[in-house]
């Protein structure tokens, strides 16, 4: 009996472990952009567009700007295209046909983000550039490039959704003479709203997050554009470029304040799903 | 009451069990005669299956249950924490309502319970396996497979494998919970056989909604009742088999057994 | 009929987002093949040692760095994730303990991988002055993976039907023997899967790594301490820094190579899955 009682707090132990690599990544993360929260200051950090270490500006709105956009680019062409393929898979495909595009999707989610940068960078890069008469790097590239890899994210999440409605549930409305599309329509896409809802949260979370990719498409320029076809950067673009010569000092811990940014958007993302499902389950 | 005075295995006095708040069990009390086979009987939802749960304590598994009372097993009270439950429950057998084989060989399966209890004598582990599936009246029809699964057998088979499974840990009573709901009626027929062939040496509890079968194998029968949606399973009369059939004093009882409900 | 008009419209958008979906995937392996298999293919290239400026260099010691690494944070992580994954099936009781943990599990998750890719450069590589090594990043890789590890073992672990743990419980056995037993033997497979799938993470992973183990080198990495370049992190500094003529020609080998490592490792854990599972003869959906 003594010894389970070792084993179960041994378990235990390994389970307490997410929590303290949580805390110890918050602890040295903010301890490390402490330098910058203070010098620079908090407003001149989040609302400044002029980002110039050699000269002592640390701005990191562009970035801000640009993480944001780019996110937002991959969910509307990503979120469309994920959840559509979901229903295709769960509704619509014959079940052969369902399960290859099913290992296709997966197979998708396991490319790495190098390798979709690369590809981002030598077919979409040149073809933006030939289509708009500019660069091709921006803002535009990086959606594209993002949509992608949140694809299998939002697919998958979202067929699990749609699998997990009771039978009853479309058989009552095809019953009711409803055709296929009536019944995704009025009767499954309603009933699946919040489990799609944090397909698309966390598919945020990845495209927020992603970084070489990104890196490889966006131009990763300092400046702050709303264009689409300029060259600008992210938050995680930025890092993983500067993190390489940023020197101990405020520039180095600017950067950890951007890591802050990026932490602190994680756990609001993980919060917002929590606040869904418990509504769900209320 | 029966078996009122010696010779009885387990008793059950004045027992409530709760799930959390709600109370599942009130005020239960009944004797197992040793080397009789006792069955409980009522419509679903009664408690009988909960009751015979109660008797080694696999309630102890689901989160918020407990027990009030005394249940004793050779007149010691197994309801208090101090109870060994580990030594309680390879005295007291469960044969489940679904054959429940491991994913493991026919010969893994019986050797399990031993091997539990520290034997690693091959020999001795060899011929514990051959006289449980013996005793199961399995064995001629697997001493040839002994190392495929035992998920491969029929579900008649593999509830005789689970019979002899229990036998395999040598336990004094075995509880059958509806031993026989999932299985056809010729391995149903096998199995009855093998209890009243077992009866010789074990107490035994078996929980059935089947009124024919119960009628088939048991000396005494409990008939169990919820009288309204919410409120606990109570007993509402025990007695010698035959005469319950034949001559029910309760009158919920004689329309249970008659067919008017249930 | 305009709801039958409205319902075939509907079909066919349903099949091209479908079939769009695919021909992204399909589109993307093509090119990459296309572009790099050649090279990956020969010798000189995945067994030839990398040049510093001139053309011709291969990425044989990347590929040995990535298949370390991996092999590495899967001996830190595996045993922490199993136990976790137990404790949260099998002891964890549902309440606050329970759900603070999920919590810092999903935020780990959800977390971007250069943070940890910074975190890992600030405790290992500075704070512990362990420099730039394999061992570093396998810390870090442990945890970017501890999430997805430990839902693919619990997923198996509560797929293992309760009648299981009830049948040994019943015959004595305590709640960890019915574990070891019973309930991680009947697991196996799922677990095997659930945990073989990250390595391919964690082989491109990139942006965690580069800040860790480091970016290039030119000697096979022998001790866990011995610095690094796994080939993802090599792929992006090879375009990005473009120090060789023919980088090009590298990334386009190299992201094939990535790419074969990757769909190797997915293959071949539902194999063994597939295989532990009949084996066990056990019914397992893949």
């Amino acid at each position: 009996m003594a010894r389970e009682r070792y084993i179960k707090l041994l378990l235990m132990a390994c389970a307490s472990l997410s929590f303290l690599a949580i805390l110890l990544i918050f602890i040295f993360i903010l301890r490390e952009s402490m330098p910058a929260l203070t010098k620079v200051g908090f407003g001149n950090l989040f609302t400044s567009t002029d980002w110039n270490p050699d000269k002592g500006s640390f701005g990191i709105l562009a970035f801000l700007n640009g993480t944001i956009l780019t996110t937002l680019g991959g969910l509307i062409i990503g979120a469309p295209l994920g959840v559509g393929t979901a229903i295709f898979l769960d509704q619509v495909a014959p079940k052969k046909m369902a399960t290859v595009i099913r290992r296709g999707i997966e197979l998708l989610a396991g490319i790495p983000s190098v390798v979709i940068g690369w590809f981002g960078l030598i077919i979409l890069v040149p073809f933006i550039a030939r289509i708009t008469n500019s660069s091709g790097y921006g803002i535009a590239a990086a959606s594209v490039v993002l949509a992608v890899m949140v694809l299998p994210t939002i697919t998958a999440l979202s067929v699990e959704t749609l699998r997990s409605l009771p039978i009853e549930l479309k058989e009552a409305s095809l019953a009711m003479g409803a055709t296929r599309w009536q019944s995704i329509r009025t009767v499954l896409l309603p009933a699946a709203r919040e489990g799609i809802l944090v397909a698309v949260i966390l598919g945020m979370g990845r495209a927020i997050g992603e970084t070489m990719a990104v890196q490889m498409v966006i131009g990763n320029s300092r400046q702050f554009t709303l264009s689409l076809f300029k060259p600008t950067a992210t938050l995680t673009s930025r890092l993983v470029t500067d993190m390489g010569e940023a020197p101990p000092g405020v520039f180095r811990s600017s950067l950890f304040a951007m890591a802050l940014v990026l932490l602190i958007f994680a756990m609001l993302l993980i919060f917002s799903v929590r606040m869904i499902t418990r509504k769900r389950k209320a | 009451m029966i078996g009122d005075g010696n010779g009885n295995k387990m008793r059950v006095k004045n027992l409530n069990m709760y799930y959390g708040d709600f109370k599942a069990l009130e005020d239960i009390s009944l004797n197992f005669p040793s080397q009789h086979i006792t069955a409980l009987i009522g419509p679903s939802g009664c408690g009988k299956s909960t009751l015979v749960r109660c008797l080694n304590r696999m309630n102890d598994l689901i989160e918020g249950s407990h027990m009030e009372g005394e249940i004793t097993l050779d007149d010691e009270n197994i309801n208090k924490s101090s109870y060994d439950v580990i030594s309680l429950r390879r005295r007291v057998g469960m044969v489940f309502q679904r054959p429940n084989p491991f994913p493991k060989s026919i010969y893994e399966n019986v050797a399990y319970g031993p091997r539990l209890g520290g034997i690693k004598d091959k020999e001795k582990l060899d011929f514990i396996v051959e006289d449980s599936l013996k005793k199961s009246a399995l064995w001629d029809e697997v001493k040839k497979i002994l190392k495929e699964s035992g998920q491969k057998l029929s579900g008649g088979q593999q509830q005789r494998l689970c019979i002899a499974r229990v036998m395999a840990v040598k336990p004094e009573v075995i509880l059958f919970d509806e031993p026989c709901s999932a299985i056809d009626p010729i391995s149903t027929q096998k199995i009855e056989d093998l209890m009243a062939e077992l009866k010789k040496n074990f107490t035994m509890v078996i929980v059935t909604h089947n009124m024919q079968q119960a009628a088939r194998v048991s000396d005494y029968t409990a008939f169990m009742l919820v009288q309204e949606q919410g409120e606990p399973g109570r007993i509402i009369e025990f007695g010698d088999t035959n005469t319950m059939f034949t001559n029910p004093s309760d009158k919920r009882t004689e329309n249970y057994i008659t067919g008017r409900f249930g | 009929m305009k709801a039958g008009r409205a319902d075939r419209i509907a079909t066919i958008v349903f099949w091209s987002i479908g079939l769009v979906s695919m021909a992204i995937l399909a589109f993307i392996i093509l090119e990459i093949f296309g572009r790099g298999l050649v090279t990956a293919v020969s010798p000189s290239f995945f067994a030839g040692q990398p040049a510093t400026n001139q053309a011709g260099g291969g990425v044989g010691p990347m590929i040995v760095s990535s298949l370390y690494l991996a092999a590495l944070t899967m001996l830190i992580s595996l045993p922490v994730s199993i136990g976790a994954a137990i404790y949260m099936a099998e002891y964890a009781r549902e309440g606050k303990f329970n759900n603070f943990i999920r919590f810092c599990l999903d935020s780990l998750a959800t977390l971007p991988s250069i943070v940890f890719g910074i975190f890992g450069l600030t405790l290992f590589v500075v704070t512990f002055k362990w420099s730039y090594c394999l061992l570093a990043g396998a810390f870090t890789l442990a945890l970017l993976n501890l999430p997805i590890l430990l839902r693919g073992a619990e997923e198996s672990i509560k797929q293992v039907p309760q009648t299981y743990r009830e049948a040994s419980m019943s015959l004595g056995a305590n709640r960890w023997i019915t574990i070891k037993k019973v309930v991680l033997p009947s697991a196996m497979p799922g677990v095997i899967t659930g945990t073989v799938l990250p390595i391919g993470r964690i082989m491109g992973e990139a942006a965690a790594v580069i800040y860790t183990t480091g970016l290039f080198i030119r000697a096979i990495p022998l001790s866990p301490f011995d610095p690094a370049a796994p080939l993802a992190g090599y792929i992006w500094y090879a375009q990005t820094e473009a120090t060789v003529p023919d980088y090009r020609q590298i990334v386009n080998g190299g992201a094939a190579i990535l790419l074969i490592l990757v769909f190797l490792i997915n293959f071949s854990a539902r194999r063994f899955a597939r295989f532990y599972a009949k084996r066990k003869q056990l019914e397992v959906k893949l």
